[in-house]
């Protein structure tokens, strides 16, 4: 395909007295939209009401563009995620970075757009060095661009006309690898943002739609997997191309009049529908939700003496719909903390918008409406907006996916308390990957990510049926896993022995979530070295969301078991079997058919692991959580898990749905009804007899609270979040204790 | 889907979970949602409840906000054990068993590596105090965490703004979190003994 570049025609943006530069549009944008409560103070959407056709014909030609850029574009890329997976995006935006129109793909990440923008816009690279028609600028930044983390990469490409940008096309991927000294694209154990790896606030990096050659030599030198990322970034830049040219011939069809008032107009209408969509659908109140997420750094932050420490990561959320779009408060959060898992903003609304975009933006355009409709409260010096610039957040992805959670959990239960309990499930947003870097024999270097548990999830319970294993992902609309081989090419020593369902890896309840996954790779010839890490959206020592729906259980997280020094050349060469998830490998381990020398169960952040010849490597990953009462769940539905493999054991559904059965010959279950009937009335005695009041619960728990017995990181994590007074208050107020008790803040 | 085609009884066989994968999809992919949804879900409701007070809200599986022949809005069970008043947090009002170690959640979590970490983490399992003992909630958080109010709904803005049908007897004082009426109540009651 010919790209025909037009910049010549669009004019360089300078300092020209009394033009209009980024900074006049993005305050303009602002003044006018606070003061009206419309975008840019558009109350009425003139063109769309005299000539709705043509309205709609100029909107379809923007998102016909967007589409087909991705659609074109993602085959020039290298990295698997981009090609076959839902890893990456191109949009369309105002002069502002006010999105009007994504492609498929991860489509949150629109949140930052106009964050890069207005980074642009004030520091004067319009004015001071000038803005041309196919400029090409890169961004990876949290705190200047917006991003959620470095690993994710972003192509702007302005679109000039007249000596004045009127659009910018966007692409964006995640990348295989982005140089940090943990390798891979979440560096786990960065303590600041120059552990981060590569990271690039708005930057020029080429012009005329091309790159230029010393761009080239950073990804070079700067990161281990080169090739697949020049080509990522050259598929950004094919895709930011096409939609450049779509948008220059769609000004030149309908007039740079039409299209500037269009294009307000087009924003102002998404607004006003996901207004609509949310008083139409959710009930006004408060709904609260929290989660935890643990950090274990002591004793492997040695260099870095004051990050060797563990943190408790607090997820509070509450969020209230309201007469114009929905609030969303994260007051009482943890702070910031010298690891990987801080947020910016930008970064954050990243992760916030996937549940309301999902909720409320299915039925209109995706475009910055969602912005305006959702106002975001994320207290200065939090784990969301920290007072420090330097702050890492290289795994920012793994702790704020579970505020997403908290948020759409709310907007689940409201949409329960309406009716309309088709839309209605349990949310967790578990994900895996894997990462790190090798040498093979002939001394050529690699880095790698594996996104396949990123790719597709267990969805949750639905209020009135079980969640389905693989077929949903939080962050994109598009679920696959992508192909083994794939990933097998870009990690030339780990095989696959296994990539299968975990049974029984859920939350459980009345109606159960969809099971998550687990894989097991084999390590044959690791050349000079191959070690990895492991960089989960939630670690199976905190559950991803700790309120569960109506007395489900909220999902399991992900776990990682590290063999190393194993017997399977011994297995291999008798023809025997080899395990094929985590709990094959446990089971195999315990019946003594897998020698193992270092068994290793990783349920926190595990630490670089290093891997030889015929070691294995195990994950689980993308459980999903339950809903309702698990003694209420149907016996025949029981039978059927036991029966079709869904779990493993009959002791443990036995216990949790009081369900009796029996095995016949064939060693297929049997109901056996007036035993399960016997069995409830018993569990339901045991819980009278092992329950307690909550009021004398409470009294026993006050003790504790008053002497603060609690392991360190608790207490610790108490001490952050009580620095916040609304959750101060309501700690307070719930216990029932004094202002002089204090939880210590160790760093203080 | 038509509007018209979501009539009361597809409404109850969403609410048993007997409703067919091919309803379920044809109600996903509904551009607008039906608008009288909210009233025939009560409808369906109230008709299954075994008692007469006016469903308000459902607020999860067997909870509702009912309005009381007293003019008061309380919690109610499906199995008729009544919460209290709305504002305050109805889990305070119910039987709790807490699981603090592996053992005891491995029993709720599988595989073993699956479970939560002991001593950073507690399972709490919320029952009702009514004949069925039913699991109303769980919560998986770290010790000494207050227990979390899932949803206070704001009914009089939700009934006058959201559906144009307010409710007779509004008041600024229906949308307050109470709850801290009764840990005030709990701690005097301690300070009496
Ligand atoms: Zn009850």
């Amino acid at each position: 395909m010919a790209l025909d570049y037009r910049g010549s025609q669009g004019g360089k943006t300078a300092a020209v007295p009394g033009h209009r530069t980024l900074r006049d549009s993005v305050e303009e944008r602002d003044r006018t939209t606070a003061a009206t409560g419309h975008y840019y103070g558009v109350t009425e959407l003139t063109l769309r009401d005299s000539d709705p056709i043509k309205y709609e014909r100029f909107y379809a030609r923007l998102h016909s563009a967007v589409l087909a850029a991705r659609e074109s574009a993602r085959f020039v890329a290298a990295s698997p995620g981009s090609r076959e997976m839902g890893e990456c995006l191109w949009g369309l935006t105002t002069p502002e970075g006010d999105t009007l129109a994504v492609s498929l793909g991860f489509l949150s990440h629109t949140a930052i757009f106009p964050v890069s923008v207005r980074y642009m816009a004030s520091k004067d690279y319009d004015v001071n060095d000038g803005i041309d028609d196919g400029d090409v600028f890169a961004v990876s930044d949290g705190l200047t661009g917006g991003v959620p983390h470095p690993g994710d990469f972003y192509t702007f490409v302005p679109i000039v006309v007249d000596e004045e940008v009127v659009g910018w096309s966007v692409g964006i991927n995640h990348l295989m690898e982005n140089g940090a000294p943990v390798a891979g694209s979440w560096a786990t154990f960065s303590v600041d943002t120059f552990m981060d790896g590569f990271v690039c606030p708005p930057m020029k990096t080429g012009t005329k739609l091309r790159q230029s050659q010393w761009w080239k030599a950073l990804w070079e030198r700067r990161t281990r997997a080169a090739t697949m990322n020049i080509l990522d970034d050259k598929m950004r830049l094919a895709g930011c191309a096409m939609i450049h040219e779509a948008t220059h011939r769609l000004i030149d069809e309908f007039g740079i009049d039409y299209y500037k008032r269009a294009i307000r107009e087009v924003i102002e209408e998404s607004r006003r529908m996901i207004v609509d969509n949310i008083k139409q659908t959710t009930v006004p109140g408060t709904y609260t939700g929290c989660a935890f997420r643990l950090v274990k750094y002591k004793g492997l932050q040695n260099i870095w003496s004051h990050a060797d420490k563990n943190t408790l990561i607090h997820v509070r959320g509450s969020v209230e719909p309201g007469q114009e779009g929905l609030s969303l408060d994260t007051e009482g959060s943890s702070k910031w903390g010298y690891h990987s898992y801080n947020a910016t903003p930008g970064g954050t609304d990243c992760a916030v918008f996937l549940g309301m975009i999902n909720s409320f933006g299915h039925n209109t355009k995706v475009t910055a409406g969602i912005d305006l409709a959702i106002e975001r409260n994320y207290p200065s010096g939090s784990i969301y907006n920290p007072d420090n610039e330097y702050t890492s957040n290289a795994n920012l992805w793994a702790q704020t996916i579970a505020i997403n959670s908290v948020g759409f959990n709310a907007v689940n239960r409201a949409m329960f308390s309406r009716g309309y309990l088709e839309e209605v499930f349990s949310v967790d947003g578990n994900w895996g990957a894997f990462q790190g870097a090798g040498t093979t024999e002939d001394g050529t270097s690699y880095g790698f990510t594996n996104f396949e548990w990123l790719g597709g999830t267990g969805r949750g319970a639905y209020c009135y049926k079980d969640g389905e294993p693989l077929i949903w992902a939080a962050w994109s609309q598009i679920a696959t896993i992508g192909d083994a081989e794939e990933f097998e090419s870009t990690v030339p020593p780990l095989f696959y022995l296994g990539r299968k369902l975990l049974k029984g890896y859920c939350g459980h309840g009345k109606y159960r979530g969809g099971v998550g996954n687990s894989a097991v790779h084999w390590i044959v010839q690791p050349g000079k070295h191959v070690a990895l890490t492991r960089p989960n959206g939630g670690l199976s020592c905190t559950t991803a969301v700790g309120v569960g729906m109506s007395g489900g259980y909220p999902a399991p997280s992900s776990f990682m078991i590290s063999a190393r020094g194993t017997n399977m050349s011994e297995i291999i060469a008798e023809g025997g079997e080899t395990p094929r998830d985590a709990r094959e490998l446990l089971e195999m381990v315990d019946d003594g058919r897998l020698k193992v020398e270092n068994l290793e169960i990783w349920k926190t952040d595990c630490p670089e692991l290093a891997f030889d010849e015929n070691d294995l490597f195990v994950d689980a990953a993308g459980a999903s959580g339950g809903w309702g009462d698990p003694l209420e769940r149907e016996p025949s539905a029981v039978i059927e898990d036991l029966n079709e493999g869904w779990v493993t054991s009959y002791d443990f559904v036995k216990n949790l749905h009081g369900v009796v059965a029996t095995q016949n010959k064939e060693g297929e279950w049997q109901l056996d009804e007036s035993s399960t009937v016997a069995l409830r009335e018993e569990m339901r005695n045991k819980r009278r007899q092992e329950s307690v009041s909550v009021f004398d619960w409470w009294s026993n728990e006050r003790e504790k609270v008053l002497k603060k017995d609690f392991v360190p990181e608790v207490n610790q994590m108490y001490a952050e979040s009580l620095s916040f007074d609304k959750f101060d208050r309501e700690f307070r107020d719930f216990w029932q204790v004094p202002e002089d008790l204090v939880f210590e803040n160790e760093e203080e | 889907m038509a509007e018209s085609q979501v009539d009361k009884d597809l409404i109850r066989q969403l609410v048993e979970g007997d409703i067919s994968e091919d309803n379920v999809t044809r109600l996903q992919k509904m551009s607008r949602k039906d608008k009288d949804r909210f009233f025939q879900y009560v409808e369906v409701l109230q008709e299954k409840v075994p008692w007469d007070e006016k469903i308000l809200l459902r607020i999860s599986d067997k909870l509702y906000v009912v309005a009381t022949q007293e003019g008061d809005r309380i919690v109610k069970c499906e199995c008729g054990h009544e919460f209290g008043d709305y504002r305050e947090n109805w889990k305070l009002q119910c039987r709790i068993r807490v699981r603090k170690t592996l053992e005891e959640f491995k029993e709720v979590y599988d595989p073993e590596p699956a479970c939560p970490e002991p001593g950073w983490q507690e399972i709490r399992e919320y029952f009702c105090p009514g004949e069925h003992a039913a699991q109303l909630a769980v919560e998986v958080v770290s010790p000494g965490y207050p227990i979390v109010f899932e949803m206070l709904p704001d009914l009089d803005v939700f009934y006058r703004d959201y559906l144009g049908r307010p409710l007779s007897d509004e008041s600024s004082q229906w949308y307050k979190d109470q709850t801290t009426n009764v840990t005030q109540s709990w701690r005097s009651r301690r300070e009496a003994h």
